[in-house]
């Protein structure tokens, strides 16, 4: 039910809402951010799919993307700052900016939560509005519940750059493999040898014909969502860009914790008998 | 072009398009007259053709970032500083 209703009296402080997309086109954008985005004086996107930004120009008249501040060469984080820098700009011109970023705006997304930092440090009132993520659509379209074994998840370089533990008894996913191992932040894919390294890696864990799941989801609603079953040992060869997610399932029973369990035990025992 | 992307946002929201068969919506899209190029995006699974009509360029996946939780501490020569700890109550580094 809509009940039309007077239009709330607002100070023209500038503000900032980050929004998440969702990851399908028309499937997935929350009635919350698309008011988000329809009340913004500017609007600017970061979104991964052509399509997807001109439907978010059907939204607003003006629509800033984002993308022409990607350069091959250019470091990254670069690029991402000019993102800060441009929404910040307009809300300290006193207007309502809304950042809508792919999927989650606050899941590997660096630009909305510093906007957002910034802009409150700057007593300016700034939100951020869930989206749907690729995680989510992962968990749907492979039948994966992470509360059933636990899960990891790592952004696949992390887990080159620093020691981090793998727990192979629960379901390990890894993000962004088609980068795995670029230290330069001014590439936009790296190749079969990086990824040798990472199975080199993730086989201390895993046999190398332990079961990898290479998965994208869809993007527009005419697509199906991506899903290849490969053997670890094929992980460098295989084709994947930074859109691919890669999930390994458990390759170990979870162990019983008898000491832990033998403590609640007792402690059940004292409850009972007080 | 802009019938195609109302056509995607009608199959995007309706659940019965979105999870119809290839067959089932390439015969609704033709009843509706949609482009060549969408009709065979269903027909076939590319989307080569559809995004042409678009005009689309390669986008990048924004927000690549190959350190989360640690951006401030960009990598400009090659060298891999160790990681800050994290501090209670600080969330975002």
């Amino acid at each position: 039910m809509t009940a039309a209703h007077p239009p709330l009296t607002e100070s023209r402080r500038g503000k900032l809402a980050c929004v998440g997309m969702g990851m399908t086109l028309g499937s997935h954008l929350t009635p919350l951010a698309r008011s988000h985005i329809e009340q913004a004086d500017v609007v600017f996107a970061g979104l991964s799919d052509g399509a997807v930004e001109m439907w978010l120009q059907r939204m607003h008249p003006d629509v800033r993307s984002l993308q022409p501040y990607y350069a091959e060469g250019k470091s990254r984080m670069q690029t991402y700052r000019q993102w800060v820098e441009l929404m910040m700009t307009e809300v300290r011109a006193g207007k309502r900016v809304c950042g809508v970023f792919y999927g989650h705006p606050g899941i590997f997304a660096w630009s909305p939560h510093k906007a957002i930092e910034v802009a409150r440090a700057e007593g300016f009132d700034a939100h951020m509005e869930p989206g749907i993520s690729a995680e989510d659509c992962l968990y749907a379209d492979l039948g994966i519940d992470p509360g059933r074994f636990g899960c990891q998840h790592f952004e696949a370089s992390q887990l080159l750059f620093y020691e981090r533990k793998i727990d192979p008894t629960g379901y390990l996913v890894l993000w962004q493999v088609g980068l795995v191992g670029d230290l330069s932040l001014k590439r936009f894919s790296t190749g079969a040898a990086y990824r040798q390294v990472l199975v080199d890696l993730l086989s201390q864990d895993y046999p190398l014909d332990h079961e990898v799941i290479i998965y994208r989801a869809a993007t527009l609603p005419i697509q199906r969502p991506e899903i290849r079953r490969i053997a670890l040992r094929e992980l460098p060869a295989a084709e994947l860009t930074t859109e691919h997610t890669v999930v390994l399932p458990p390759a170990a029973p979870l162990k019983l914790n008898l000491a832990m369990r033998e403590r609640l035990a007792a402690l059940d025992r004292e409850t009972t008998m007080a | 072009m802009s019938n195609t992307i109302e056509l995607l946002e009608a199959i995007g929201t309706d659940a019965s398009l979105r999870h119809a068969s290839r067959h089932e919506l390439a015969e609704w899209l033709q009843q509706l007259g949609a482009s060549d190029a969408l009709t065979a995006a269903v027909s076939t699974g590319d989307s080569a053709a559809l995004y042409a009509e678009l005009g689309h360029m390669p986008m990048q996946q924004p927000q690549v970032t190959h350190t989360p939780g640690h951006e401030d501490d960009e990598v400009e020569q090659g060298e891999l500083e160790p990681a800050p700890m994290p501090v209670p109550g600080q969330t975002n580094p």
